[in-house]
């Protein structure tokens, strides 16, 4: 159906004669369909992938045509791993554009607008090429290049020394998203050092051990697709882990019929197509989850042969009833009347959601039985003190409907998410490292990295070498200023190495800035729990694939991709063989060949080892006559399996039964003191990692470990509760935690069309709170927290519960004046002043236009760059789950004549006051038998187990 | 075979994935959108919702981009998608007054008119546009809508659907399943340029280059005022002219009850396009062609003129009619096409036809002196005759052109012929008064000219009477009275255009005290540019999305 243009006799004459050019000459051959005229296609074929022609769209009037070599990577904006194609131009030699990738079964070709935006990322002006090195002071916005060369033998020299003089402690290596799998621990494992700290604490801690404390496992992975009724505190329609796999899958159960009910004070994306939007005051989920449950127990319901077959409910009688019958019935009455309190009309109470919705979502939940999906990401599990409790009986529910790990139902995210099996594990490091895991958190679920700047001021230790990777804690953490404080400070802090790909708050602050890969310019593997299957993926430099299939030389990936941007592995390598050149550290040979003896590993090879024992590529491989290597470069995904329900199930292997024994009171099997299963109706299957191989309703953990009183789940109250607040001064709850579909944290500002659709944050606010202060959208208002206060401006919508306050994260990026590049898309300029602890932010401009190669830099036509409230929030760990509770009790107050939009002042002295109070909610270790940590639960880097007790 | 889109809404989570698809594969600039996704709440906390709406080109079956299109850059593929040619486009921004549904924009970096073309450069070689490959939800469906087995067939067959403006008689082809009149009707809510997420300060598309200046250092400010020929709010003016409205509250809810909805998100507003250049050309081909016609007229009624007088009239009309020409090429974007309107001809355009009659009238006056000087009467009866047939056709064509412009409900107006002859006699009676400052125009040539003048002007307040009050039954027109009778406008009208410009030089004339007889003159050329500065300003800031 192409177009010809058929020109007027006078348009014919006057091009003739040349008055006017010729749009009417000769077209070249026109490129083949590759479907039948009508029929519309997503994908070029992959037999085309390494030459493929199409029109450019640029280029359509004169019908000019570009070939392309197309190659798989993924995303590296979010945690999802979407499946990317660049389409690599074959004459200029760079990305031209991205797209899906069809081969990938968690995204499926489809992606968000975090996808496709890569291509601005890549193109980013501002963004780091080489190698820098910090000229004047730290922090003095002053930057040398340097060649990677010095900057290894620098680090590796370093580093090499402190692993001679035993202070493996002092290295440390914190991580933003990894987005790898078990990359960098390894590595960290191979120098021996316990030194992995990562962000998990101020993202995802609170559900993670909510989950984990029934079962073991610490995330869900809902079967959306499937499911007849889905409850969500969280927004994955528009955002968190995994938001585009999720919400495809979630709509696909809608459009099925599936009900979705979603738990939220604001109005999300999500909250809008909700079935039932549940407006619940922040804090107050679990209250209604519990008034959920009970309804479903007193209803019967409930699925009764899965909590008969999988609840420990034995054990919760036997401890909590000991006079009572241990019978399954007598279970749900004690149960019934244990949440006696949890009526609907208590649950009104707290959350404010009507009781009749309560009972009817309930209801809803019940029907639906087995197909009942839910997930809790960040939200409400990150927002409160005790929010861990919210996943606890968000789990309840999926318990009592025995909707865990069923067709429509709620997985374990480990069953869902492949783990890879590489060439050399070293052995576990002989260090505790008490900067990451300290007593007064066993049971936290992941390093108190939030606390990191606050033990170094405190005198608990030092850091000698100090990887920030694509982590940007100044600015995405809570209490930046004290964060500030600790980088500055050369007593505590030898080097900080800020490895990202972009300019980034925290790089402000670093002795060296090192360029690593973007999505189509780093190597990862990935896998996440997406939906009920297991799939891998693979993020690859594309330019080097593209190098590889055009026949060039390299060696290393920077001399390919663009200025000297290095992919991270082969940093690592080359660092870790440097620190370690003659093997007598013992660090060398957990980097060479498995294919080549003692000889450096490569990076091909790396990969090449995993995807050879990857379950079912390397006969995949086979029928296209690839390498499974190959295979992985062309395709980008391998599914390892399409769906995987109730692994409970999975029956213990023979081999292993040989000599267990079975417990005949509780039915656990167990061998050389190691829990293998469970004998369930009379199979020996796997069951669930947790010590009664069971969900467990009664945790005797939550019991030896001083917590006696959340041995069952509970409703614990937020410390922003109703009863924390005095309205009469102003004070409001504020959620301070939520996302938008188009940005991720601070990883996405330096795209351009990302930042162009959002680029405030505005505080949200319900038009009677608004009255109050005689405010209007636009408006300033200062809100104070604990230790200082920010000025932003409000936004009135019906779309917020009155009463509660909201205001979007990613947003109030800023450089100094001395920064002079750096993420000029997204950042405001500021001044910052310091008089001793008292820090105070001044916006001195906002977004402007500038000029750069990118044409469209001069036509920024935005100028608010939003304000930056996390800076202004103290440290709030849970003394139970260690994670960082994000909502803010704030006082609101009219602005003064001084206050300027993007105001800040903080005192970090008064920063310390708080992380002190909420040190003392803890009850540290040591646990029983001089436990440092429950051995059941999970640990990044688990260290050899007498690291486990505490001496002395 | 007929391509068009289904946007299934019951799917959209509105994460403008198939936004950024759409600029990747285009390169779009920053500031501009191919597609983009409207956000609209809607609803009293608990019971409120976002409306997320996906809008674009909808390849109208009767596209009146295309119709208006004077050189054939915009057309209709067999296939029907409506495609556009950059390299033919002269940036004459027509298509952006005739597509009522703000589909199209100037791309900085071209300078030429772009839009969604249903990726024609994919579906030729067999692949689906790329933002329905990008679609998380599969919430855009494409597909040949003849084809009882596609996908959007099927929908189409069974789902209820509804299009944007279905009133304007286009037959659009993107059909919405559960589209919201909240946000399918643009007057429901307000244009911002404070959204829930963004703002915007500076000028998109066509007023890019005004932001790059800006990034120079130049003063904004003072450059849109100057491009928009008005002293603006400094606010305003920030904008390149903004899209105001007055919601016409009462109809909102009459639809949706007391939903009180309110755009939280939408793209930047890309200002009044067509500037005071346009106010500016018509009067100043109104003065060209009403000297002539006035000519023709006193000849007609047996008045006498002296050849000086002839060439000086005659001469003033060429002069009026090149600067009507320099005019017309400094709005254009790409003002070293502006040939392209003669020579790559599409003649359904009334840009073509007024090009053409501006062409031909020059010559006809030009023929006319050269048969006078000459003294050729052949040659000067032809020029005469067909400087009078030319010459009512550069007075009126105008109307037709606004008319050909869909997007203006305001300029849809019958009327708008007499208007815009009634002000080329005033213009050309007028013209000639002052002229008798200069020369010698004979007594009776001046009473005739006041005659005229005061008869137009009559004839003229009866005729904004009547659009202002019965011609206009649309809502977005009405907003335009509104704005002309009550608004922003209201005192350049009351004041500015009836009671100084046009009331009072009626009274003027009628005193019959020859002194008074050319300031009449200048304040009703005045007058002329004032109401079309409003005629044309107004209309257009009638959102259209």
């Amino acid at each position: 159906m192409a177009y010809k243009h058929k020109p007027s006799v006078i348009e014919k004459i006057a091009e003739s004669l040349k008055i006017i050019p010729s749009l009417h000459e000769e077209e070249g051959a026109q490129i083949p369909r590759i479907t039948e005229p009508g029929e519309l296609t997503s994908y070029p074929p992959p037999e085309q992938w390494d030459n493929w022609e199409e029109y450019e769209a640029k280029g359509w009037a004169r019908k000019e045509k570009k070939n392309y070599s197309v190659v798989p990577t993924t995303c590296f904006n979010c945690e999802s791993a979407c499946g990317l194609l660049a389409y690599v131009d074959k004459t200029t030699g760079g990305v031209r554009k991205f797209e899906g990738n069809p081969y990938h079964p968690g995204s499926r070709g489809r992606n968000c607008a975090k996808g496709p935006a890569t291509v601005n990322q890549i193109t980013d002006p501002d963004r780091i090429l080489y190698p820098l090195k910090r000229k004047g002071e730290r922090g003095s916005g002053e930057w040398e290049r340097v060649s990677w060369d010095e900057v290894l033998d620098d680090i590796s020299g370093r580093i090499r020394k402190a692993l001679e003089e035993g202070r493996n402690n002092e290295i440390a290596y914190h991580v933003g998203r990894p987005g790898h799998e078990g990359y960098a621990n390894r590595v960290l494992q191979g120098w021996g050092v316990d030194g992995h700290n990562s962000h998990t604490n101020i993202c995802s801690s609170g559900a993670r051990f909510g989950y984990n404390i029934w079962q073991g496992y610490d995330r869900p992975s809902p079967d959306y697709a499937n499911a007849e009724f889905i409850l969500l505190v969280s927004a994955h329609l528009e955002s968190g882990h995994y938001f585009n796999p999720h919400a495809q899958r979630i709509m696909e159960g809608m459009m099925k019929g599936g009900k979705l009910a979603v738990m939220d004070p604001r109005l999300s994306n999500t909250a809008s197509m909700a079935d039932y939007w549940m407006p619940t005051y922040p804090g107050t989920e679990a209250a209604a989850l519990l008034a959920m449950v009970r309804v479903i127990l007193q209803e019967g319901i409930h699925n009764r042969d899965y909590m008969h077959d999988w609840v420990n409910w034995k054990e919760y009688l036997q401890k909590v009833h000991p006079k009572a019958e241990v019978e399954f019935d007598v279970f749900i009455d004690k149960v019934i009347e244990e949440y006696a309190e949890f009526t609907p009309e208590f649950a009104e109470k707290e959350t404010g959601i009507p009781a009749e919705t309560i009972v009817e979502v309930a209801r809803g939940i019940g029907k639906a039985g087995s197909k009942f999906s839910t997930h809790n990401w960040r939200s409400a599990g990150s927002g409160n003190l005790g929010g861990w409790a919210v996943a606890r009986g968000l789990q309840f529910l999926s318990v009592v409907t025995g909707s865990v790990g069923t067709v429509g139902g709620t997985s374990p995210s480990a069953w869902n998410k492949f783990k890879p099996e590489f060439f050399d594990k070293p052995p576990a490091q002989k260090f505790w490292n008490e900067l990451h895991y300290p007593k007064e958190y066993p049971l936290a679920f992941h390093e108190m990295s939030q606390l990191l700047p606050h033990f170094l001021l405190e005198g608990r230790g030092k850091m000698d070498v100090y990887f920030t990777r694509v982590f940007n804690p100044v600015w995405t953490y809570p209490d930046g200023f004290t964060w500030i404080e600790a980088l500055t400070n050369h007593d505590i802090m030898g080097l900080h190495i800020a490895l990202t790909p972009t300019w980034s708050e925290t790089a402000y602050f670093a002795d060296y800035v090192l360029p690593m890969g973007l999505a189509s310019e780093r190597h990862d593997i990935n896998s996440y729990e997406t939906h009920s299957g297991m799939w891998i993926a693979f993020r690859q430099p594309v330019l080097r694939e593209f190098a590889r299939r055009e026949g060039k030389d390299f060696t290393f990936t920077y001399e390919v991709n663009p200025g000297e941007v290095w992919e991270e592995d082969e940093f690592w390598i080359e660092l870790s063989w440097r620190i370690d050149p003659d093997g007598s550290l013992g660090v060398r040979k957990h980097f060479e060949s498995p294919y080549r003896k003692g000889e450096k590993i490569n990076v091909d090879e790396y990969y090449q080892y995993i995807f050879e024992h990857t379950k079912g590529l390397p006969e995949a491989a086979e029928k296209e006559g690839m390498t499974p290597l190959d295979y992985m470069k062309k395709y980008g995904a391998f599914e390892v399996e399409k769906t995987s329900y109730l692994k409970n199930l999975n029956k213990v292997a023979d081999a292993d039964l040989k000599g267990a024994k079975t417990d005949k009171e509780t039915g656990v099997i167990s061998k050389d003191g190691k829990a293998l299963g469970i004998e369930v109706n009379k199979e020996a299957v796997v069951g669930f990692p947790t010590p009664s191989r069971k969900q467990e309703f009664y945790s005797q953990t939550m019991v030896d470990w001083k917590w006696p009183e959340y041995a069952i789940p509970q409703y614990i109250k937020s410390h922003v509760h109703e009863d924390e607040m005095d309205r009469d001064k102003g004070d409001y709850p504020l959620v301070p935690t939520f996302r938008l579909p188009v940005l991720i944290h601070s990883r996405s500002g330096n795209a351009k069309w990302l930042t162009e659709i959002a680029n405030r944050n505005p505080i949200w606010m319900h038009p009677k709170d608004a009255a109050k202060f005689d405010l209007k959208s636009g408006d300033l208002i200062k809100a104070h927290t604990e230790i200082g206060y920010f000025v932003d401006r409000v936004w009135v919508t019906e779309g917020m519960k009155p009463g509660v306050i909201a205001c979007s994260h990613h947003l109030g990026r800023w450089r100094r004046e001395r920064d002079k590049v750096g993420n000029r898309w997204a950042t405001n300029t500021v001044s910052i002043e310091r008089d001793n602890g008292k820090w105070t932010m001044r916006t001195l401009q906002g977004i402007r236009p500038f000029e750069s190669e990118d044409a469209d830099s001069k036509r920024i036509f935005w100028s608010d760059g939003g304000v930056h409230q996390n800076i202004t929030f103290p440290v709030h760990p849970d003394p139970i789950s260690g994670m960082h509770c994000w909502h803010q009790k704030v006082r609101l107050e009219k602005v003064g004549p001084d206050d300027r939009y993007g105001d800040i002042m903080v005192d970090t002295n008064k920063s310390m006051e708080v992380y002190k109070k909420w040190m003392d909610m803890t009850r540290p270790a040591p646990g029983p038998e001089g436990l440092r940590r429950p051995l059941w639960f999970n640990r990044v880097l688990k260290p050899t187990i007498d690291n486990y007790y505490l001496k002395g | 075979m007929k391509f068009g889109f289904v946007i299934d809404n019951r799917k959209c989570i509105g994460c403008h994935a198939c936004t950024v698809a759409c600029k990747s594969e285009h390169d779009v600039p920053v500031g501009v959108n191919r597609t983009w996704v409207k956000q609209t709440e809607k609803g009293t906390f608990p019971n409120t919702r976002r409306i997320f709406q996906v809008s674009r080109c909808n390849h109208c079956t009767d596209a009146p981009c295309v119709s208006i299109c004077p050189t054939e850059a915009l057309h209709t593929r067999e296939d029907g998608i409506v495609d556009f040619n950059n390299d033919r486009c002269i940036g004459c921004k027509s298509c952006m007054q005739a597509c009522p549904y703000d589909a199209l924009y100037i791309d900085p970096e071209t300078n030429t008119a772009a839009k969604c073309n249903y990726c024609a450069h994919r579906t030729d070689i067999g692949l689906e546009p790329a933002c329905v490959n990008v679609c998380p939800e599969h919430a855009i469906i494409s597909g040949d809508m003849e084809d009882p087995n596609t996908e959007i067939s099927q929908l189409l067959a069974r789902e209820q659907v509804k299009v944007r403006k279905p009133e304007k008689g286009t037959k659009p082809n993107v059909f919405y399943i559960d589209g919201d009149e909240a946000s399918l009707n643009p007057t429901a809510t307000e244009r911002s340029h404070e959204y829930m997420w963004g703002t915007q300060t500076s000028g998109v598309g066509h007023y890019a280059k005004y932001a790059e200046q800006k990034a120079e250092g130049a003063d904004l400010i003072a450059m849109i005022q100057e491009l928009n020929g008005h002293k603006p709010s400094s606010k305003e003016a920030t904008y390149g002219g903004s899209n105001e409205q007055e919601t016409p509250k009462k109809q909102v809810e009459m639809i949706m009850g007391d939903a009180n909805p309110k755009r939280v998100y939408d793209t930047p507003d890309k200002g009044i396009l067509w500037g005071w250049e346009v106010s500016a050309y018509v009067l100043t081909k109104a003065i060209s062609a009403g000297i002539f016609l006035m000519v023709v007229f006193g000849s007609l009624l047996g008045y006498q003129m002296v050849e000086t007088t002839q060439y000086i009239l005659g001469g003033t009309s060429l002069i009026f009619l090149a600067a009507t020409g320099i005019l017309l090429i400094m709005d254009l974007d790409r003002p070293d096409r502006f040939l392209y309107v003669l020579l790559r001809p599409q003649w359904g355009s009334w840009l073509v036809k007024g090009g053409y009659s501006i062409t031909v009238f020059g010559g006809m006056v030009t023929a006319w002196l050269a048969g006078i000087f000459l003294e050729i009467p052949i040659l000067e009866s032809v020029g005469f005759l067909g400087g009078f047939a030319s010459g009512v056709m550069v007075a009126i064509y105008t109307a037709f052109l606004f008319a050909q412009a869909k997007g203006r409900d305001f300029w849809q107006s019958p009327s708008m012929v007499f208007h815009m002859f009634i002000h080329s006699m005033m213009a050309g009676a007028a013209a000639m008064m002052v002229f008798s400052l200069f020369t010698n125009v004979d007594a009776s040539w001046m009473s005739l000219a006041s005659y005229v003048l005061v008869g137009s002007l009559i004839v003229n307040v009866l005729v904004m009477i009547v659009e202002l009050n019965i011609t206009h039954p649309t809502e977005d027109a009405k907003l335009v009275v509104k704005m002309i009778l009550k608004g922003r406008y209201s005192n350049m009208f009351w004041v500015g255009v009836l009671s100084l410009t046009n009331l009072l030089p009626i009274v003027l004339l009628l005193l019959g005290i020859e002194a008074l007889l050319v300031p009449a003159a200048i304040l009703s050329i005045i007058g002329i540019y004032l109401t079309e500065k409003i005629w044309v300003e107004a209309p257009q800031r009638i959102a259209l999305s």
